[in-house]
């Protein structure tokens, strides 16, 4: 089987989330192997939650604000 | 060496005679050769005790934190740079710290001397400027000082202390960049091979925390690593992933504020090469933010400012 | 409020937040006006969208206003304080409140017309709505297409998928009519049609596009999904023209004004261009003057020459016509500034177009009696900034003449003040609060979670397979209860949810459907409605971020939705109760500065019924303007500044202190405590800064050493006097003097027009007298490019220098000489000068700033003006609450902008006085004493200044008044002792754990 990353993206509530809300009302297709934490601003963006992620066994992490 | 000694002596017993202040923090003699050990002076008979060698390596700003008395410290280069950093954060108030600043080229790796004496156990060890005599069971060596200095000396670009209020000893001269070359080389390597090195070094660690409490600047009152809410890391040391999450954050958490004094990789007792670690974190500090830690008491902590020119190389442009 | 662009919704949000209740009248189906268009904005580059939404949704769901979409204001009738409002409310065929925005029904729509806010440049359907982040977000009918609309039996598609039940094709315009105590005019503008101009090919040539279609090929969710290409091929343009001035400066099209904007756009289309390519793109603008004028402009298109290579030609276009090899390319025919002709093809033409006044309301303004310039622009009356001739109906945005989103917003912000003035007794009676049950306490209670899971009709339904993830939800640790919803945001589900919680004694929600950004809101209301703290509530979002995006992978959705549901249940289980934080206010206001700005802001806040302290350091009231004496508009200053001051002076609610200075300030929003140096503490809840500016004392052009070269203020007295320039024969201006170089990039903006404006009063007096205006660029922006055309025609010689050759003044025998290269001839001209008048730059108090800085803690920008909190949206405003500005203190501007922004000081700082007490949502940091080790990390992260180590604990104290729970602290804490409430480290850690 080919090896699908499994990514965990933190996503600014103000900017990033809402441009993910925007690929889903165009329609935008990806592949469904993220999963999104909301974050009222990447300024909540521990360090720790980057490596914890890591550590739980996400292949990636995509902090986006 | 004995006229340092004798100085730092005056200095602390005047300063304890005139009740400036109420404790000494320095060296004294330790059981062992090349082996200083801190101690707190008290009394100017106390302070009849104080010392200054090759092996006054600790870094005394660990004794300094948050105290209420009036202290005054005897610190090299190294001990200075953490106890500037360590004002800036609330954690000594200069106005109740007397430094008595000790320029200092490097402290002995008693590891170095160890492995240049095939592991033969030192009985005395006589400072002769740079060279040092080493006796023993039937044998007597002299080796050059610098063969035998912790790495962290040689890498050290701030021997004479950058604030006192008083320095004993003349001001040593200065050295030229820090040229990175072992990170570099570090760096170079394949990520494969950079992981290998952390797995086969961090297998080792037992967790100990000694390299933690070795530290000036780790000072949390919970570690996150004792934290359990949320509990951000394992306890248990069978598991590497966990030793090198633990490695990664403390390291992460001295950013900017590591003066790269050693004290870690020194305390540790499984001899894991913290520094790697830690002098990344120096070197990316500075060639990012162009920052020291604890070089100036006008200096804001680098990951705690912010400007609109900061670098973010790790920002994906459109 | 007619218009519901940036400027209405700024003016809306305003007004609201002071306390009244707001009609706000759209013609389009959906606010937002030209903003959500645009893809980037200047000169920060943030994207239009990202900084906008928020005030769309914050505008959209705002209990005290009442958006009318589809609308238009056909009658005002009535003086201020009572006007009739008739409003004919279109059809619009579907019910808004009904229509969930699932999109179903144009997915099914037949009919196929051009995307209007696309530009025409794709397709949409008939039945559509505006743009896909649009507030309402409901579709619409576009009766003119619609089939059925034309034919009763046709077609009917939309019908049969809506499950909502929200079309009704026998919609009827309806006519409503409102009583209201102001209004406020912000239509806004509409584009300059460039067919009219033959010779630059728009229409015919398919690659010659207009600016506005530019910036939807820019952008992410325009007709290309943001991919950089040409419209007749897809080929994507390797060189790329923009030509400036299309319908703007243009006398032949009665279009004799600037457009204001255009320069700064094209920039900015130019450097975003280039940044969209992995190629490297050739960019040109083509233009007659540059005019980047406003605040770090200047700066900007220094950086798009020096560093992103924008080609900056100065020229006349006379022609685009298409290459003839076939290619779709264009060629350029243009004259330089020497008079040469020269030749260019491009790939691609952006026609930068000019804006004109809203069409429609000229009739509006016919019926009202509105006076609109020769443009049909509704200039403001003289030095009010945003009035009309109508007492009562006020003007915002670019109906009032091109201007740029700031000053729009500025503007807006000032007609809310305006307008509240009038209506201050009224504040509060007629805004609309809202009661609840009492709520539960849930301290101590086991964990009972229900999970509602949306199939939002066919939305979710048709790619997630619900019913396995309620199933699945079931399974997860603390779920109660879990169920399916077709629309869980109907208002039948509302009720469900509501006996769900009651039956099965829930005390955490989790709702699976789409954003929380659009939808948190409303469930957070129905579980108010229920009894139960709104916090104790999580959203997992498996429409907009799962079914849509994953719709040809059903398992594959599946499994990330229980994923999401997973995390949502994990977090909800760790929510706690959050309840808003409430701190005393004290009302009254610190102006500082008694200029005009200072004293407007003064006498407004004095009419919103607040007491106001002014505080200014000179002796006497009336600052920088005591100087000046012509307006703009020929405006008589001097008696507009002795009017103020007396007003102020006799204004029982002001209290004036004259040559007193600030020493000392402690305090935050609702609280600041003032020290003078007379040794007064003023207490106070908001500040207004307005301490002005300084002319700059030029050290060149032999300034100071002789007497007949002098600064536009100096200059200003002596044409006032008369003597001197009535018999003067050579009279010269230099431009730029200590504007626009490496110590000040900005531009000072006033000075070319003030240059012309005294050469026309220099010509009224002396019409022999021979005037220079040695000039960079001429920025007569706005309707003061007449004035530009007059001085032209009364005979003003114009000579442009170049930066790298500037005039020289020497003094000699015979009086004073200046050299100047000649910008046509290319040699030097001497000129024999009587007076030499040197636009000097105006600069910032630096001192009075950069203490007021630390006192307010308020940032300043390089050249020592204050930096306001965004440079687009929050042009007054700081990140830190309750401080706020005006006038030359942000940067240089003429007296009616100052006015302007001194009423939008006082629009924004109503905004927070209004209310009886500081309340903050609560969703604020907060601090574990035990942890903390006072180390201050948090204290210099904090953006909002909200924490500081308390220095006898030594241990963080968080101010919840000023918090904006960002985060910043709990992320640099190395101890782990700062926390978010709502978003704490244990919540988050709750949902990496989950997966």
């Amino acid at each position: 089987m080919e090896f699908e990353p499994k990514i965990i993206a933190f996503l600014c509530n103000w900017c990033s989330y809402a441009g993910a809300d925007l690929a889903g009302i165009s329609r935008i297709q990806y592949p469904p192997n993220i999963r999104v934490v909301r974050i009222p601003c990447t300024g909540r963006m521990n360090p720790l939650f980057i490596i914890s992620a890591l550590r739980h066994g996400a292949d990636g992490v995509l902090t986006s604000g | 060496m004995q006229k340092l000694t004798e100085q730092i002596k005056d200095t602390a017993k005047k300063l304890l005679e005139e009740k400036k202040v109420d404790v000494v923090v320095g060296f004294a003699q330790g059981s062992l050769p090349l082996r200083g050990t801190p101690l707190f002076a008290r009394t100017p008979e106390e302070a009849d005790k104080l010392v200054w060698s090759r092996g006054c390596e600790n870094n005394l700003a660990n004794y300094l934190r948050k105290r209420e008395d009036k202290a005054a410290v005897v610190a090299k280069g190294c001990d200075v740079r953490s106890i500037v950093a360590l004002i800036k954060e609330n954690q000594i108030n200069r106005d109740n710290l007397y430094i008595i600043g000790v320029p200092c080229d490097g402290m002995i790796d008693r590891k170095k001397v160890e492995k240049l004496l095939d592991g033969k156990e030192v009985l005395e060890a006589i400072e002769n400027g740079n060279s040092l005599e080493l006796k023993g069971k039937g044998f007597t060596k002299t080796v050059d000082v610098k063969d035998v200095l912790h790495n962290s000396c040689l890498d050290c670009r701030y021997g004479n202390p950058v604030i006192y209020d008083e320095l004993i000893g003349e001001p040593i001269p200065a050295k030229g960049d820090d040229d990175f070359a072992d990170i570099k080389e570090f760096e170079a390597k394949s990520p494969a091979e950079r992981r290998n090195h952390f797995v086969q070094e961090f297998s080792k660690c037992i967790r100990c925390y000694a390299c933690r409490n070795a530290c000036p600047m780790c000072y949390c009152e919970e570690c996150f690593v004792d934290c359990s809410t949320p509990e951000w890391i394992s306890k248990s040391a069978t598991n590497v992933q966990d030793n090198i999450l633990f490695q990664v954050v403390r390291v992460f958490h001295s950013a900017g504020r590591c003066a790269d004094c050693g004290a870690c990789e020194r305390a540790c007792p499984m001899s894991i090469s913290l520094r790697v670690l830690t002098r990344k974190l120096v070197k990316d500090v500075k060639e990012l933010f162009d920052a020291e830690a604890g070089v100036s008491m006008d200096d804001k902590p680098a990951l705690a400012t912010f400007t609109a020119n900061d670098p973010e190389p790790f920002l994906v442009k459109e | 409020m007619v218009g519901a662009g940036i400027a209405g919704i700024q003016a809306s949000l305003d007004l609201a937040e002071s306390g009244y209740y707001v009609y706000l009248v759209e013609k389009q189906p959906a606010i937002g006006g030209t903003m959500p268009a645009l893809d980037k904005t200047f000169p920060t580059n943030d994207c239009s969208m990202c900084i906008l939404s928020p005030k769309l949704v914050e505008c959209g769901r705002h209990l005290n206003i009442e958006t009318i979409t589809n609308a238009e204001v056909i009658d005002v009738q009535g003086e201020p304080g009572s006007f009739k409002v008739k409003i004919n409310k279109k059809a619009r065929y579907v019910d808004p409140e009904k229509c969930t925005g699932c999109g179903s029904c144009a997915e099914e729509c037949p009919v196929k017309v051009d995307d209007s806010f696309n530009q025409g440049l794709n397709k949409r359907k008939a039945i559509y709505k505006l743009y896909a982040q649009a507030y309402p977000n409901a579709y619409a009918i576009d009766a003119t297409k619609c089939l059925k609309i034309k034919k009763p039996k046709a077609c009917g598609k939309c019908l049969e998928v809506c499950q909502a039940n929200a079309i009704d094709h026998n919609m009827k315009d309806e006519i409503v009519e409102v009583e209201v105590g102001s209004v406020i005019l912000c239509p806004g503008f509409e584009k300059f049609d460039a067919s009219q101009l033959f010779y630059y090919g728009y229409g015919k040539l398919p690659n010659v596009v207009t600016s506005l279609e530019f910036e939807r090929i820019l952008s992410a969710s325009g007709p290309f999904g943001g991919h950089l290409q040409r419209p007749s091929d897809g080929k994507e343009p390797k060189k790329i023209a923009w030509i400036q001035c299309v319908g703007s400066r243009n006398c032949r099209m009665d279009h004799g004004y600037c457009s204001s904007v255009c320069c700064m756009y094209a920039i900015k289309e130019a450097v975003i261009a280039k940044e969209h390519c992995s190629y490297p793109l050739d960019t040109a603008i083509f233009f007659m003057d540059m005019r980047t004028y406003g605040k770090d402009f200047e700066k900007y298109y220094e950086r798009a020459k020096q560093e992103h290579g924008v080609r900056f030609i100065r020229s006349r276009i006379f022609e685009v016509t298409e290459a003839d090899d076939g290619s779709g390319n264009l060629r350029l025919r243009y004259a330089n500034e020497d008079g040469s002709i020269s030749h260019e093809e491009f790939d691609l033409v952006v026609l930068s177009l000019g804006l004109e006044p809203a069409s429609d309301m000229a009739e509006l303004a016919n019926k009202l009696g509105l006076e609109l310039n020769k443009f049909n622009f509704c200039q403001p009356a003289e030095l009010t900034g945003v009035g009309t001739n109508k007492p009562g109906i006020f003007v915002a945005g670019a109906f009032s003449g091109p201007k740029d989103i700031p000053e729009t917003v500025m503007q807006a912000s000032a007609a809310a003040a305006d307008s509240a003035a009038n209506l201050a007794e009224a504040r509060g009676t007629l805004t609309k609060v809202k009661e609840y049950p009492a709520e539960k306490d849930v301290a101590g209670e086991i964990i009972r979670t229900g999970v509602f899971v949306c199939h939002c009709g066919i939305n979710i339904g048709s790619v997630v397979n619900v019913p396995e993830v309620v199933e699945y939800a079931k399974t997860l640790p603390g779920v109660v209860y879990a169920a399916e919803k077709l629309y869980a945001c109907s208002q039948d589900s509302a009720g469900q949810i509501k006996e769900a919680i009651a039956k099965h004694n829930l005390n955490r929600i989790v709702v699976a459907s789409c954003s929380p950004r659009t939808h948190e809101p409303m469930f957070q209301e129905t579980l108010k409605e229920a009894g139960l703290n709104p916090n104790l509530f999580e959203m997992a979002n498996i429409r907009d971020q799962c079914s849509w995006v994953h719709m040809h992978e059903p398992e594959k959705a599946t499994a990330k939705a229980k994923d999401l549901v997973k995390m949502a249940v994990y977090k909800a289980s760790l929510l706690e109760p959050i309840n808003p934080v409430k701190l005393d206010m004290n009302h009254d206001v610190l102006v500082i500065g008694g200029g005009i700005a200072g004293m407007t802001s003064a006498v407004n806040m004095s009419k919103q019924g607040y007491k106001v302290y002014l505080v200014e350091k000179a002796e006497n009231l009336g600052g920088i303007a005591n100087r000046i004496r012509f307006g703009m508009q020929g405006e008589d200053v001097q008696q507009f500044v002795s009017g103020l001051i007396a007003q102020v002076n006799s204004d029982e609610k002001i209290k004036v202190y004259t040559g007193v200075e600030i020493t000392d300030v402690q305090g935050f929003v609702g609280n600041f405590e003032t020290t003078l140096n007379n040794g007064e503490v003023i207490k106070h809840g908001v500040t207004i800064i307005a301490t002005g500016a300084e002319e700059y004392k030029p050290n060149e052009y032999l300034y100071g050493q002789d007497e007949r070269v002098m600064t536009l203020l100096e200059l200003e007295n002596v044409i006032a006097q008369g003597e001197k320039i009535t018999d003067a024969k050579n009279i010269v201006f230099i431009q730029c003097v200590g504007s626009r170089d490496d110590e000040r990039p900005y531009c000072s903006r006033i000075c070319c027009t003030k240059s012309i404006k005294q050469a026309l009063k220099i010509k009224e007096v002396n019409p022999d007298a021979n005037i220079f205006i040695l000039y960079r660029d001429i920025r007569t922006y706005g309707f003061f490019e007449e004035m530009y055309r007059e001085a032209r025609n009364k005979g003003v010689i114009f000579i442009r220098y170049n930066v790298d050759n500037k005039p020289v003044v020497t003094a000699g025998q015979g009086g004073l000489k200046v050299t100047v290269t000649d910008h046509v001839l290319g040699t030097p001209v001497e000129i024999n000068a009587d007076l030499v008048g040197l636009a000097a730059a105006i600069v910032a108090p630096g001192e009075t700033n950069s203490k007021l800085s630390k006192f307010y803690k308020v940032p300043l920008n390089q050249e020592g003006f204050f930096l306001e909190a965004h440079m687009k949206l929050r042009p007054v405003d700081f990140g830190t609450d309750g401080v706020f500005m005006c006038g030359l203190a942000h940067g240089p501007k003429n007296i009616e902008e100052n006015i302007a922004q001194a009423k939008a000081a006082v629009g924004r700082a109503c905004t927070i006085l209004a209310k009886e007490t500081i309340s903050v949502e609560g969703k604020c940091a907060f601090v574990d004493k035990r942890k903390c080790a006072g180390c201050g990390e948090c204290e210099s992260v904090c953006p909002a200044k909200a924490v500081r180590v308390d220095e006898k604990e030594k241990v963080a104290v968080v101010n919840e008044a000023l918090c904006k729970g960002c985060g910043a602290c709990a992320s640099s804490c190395r101890c782990g002792a700062i926390n978010v409430k709502g978003c704490t480290n244990q919540q988050l850690m709750a949902m990496i754990n989950a997966l």
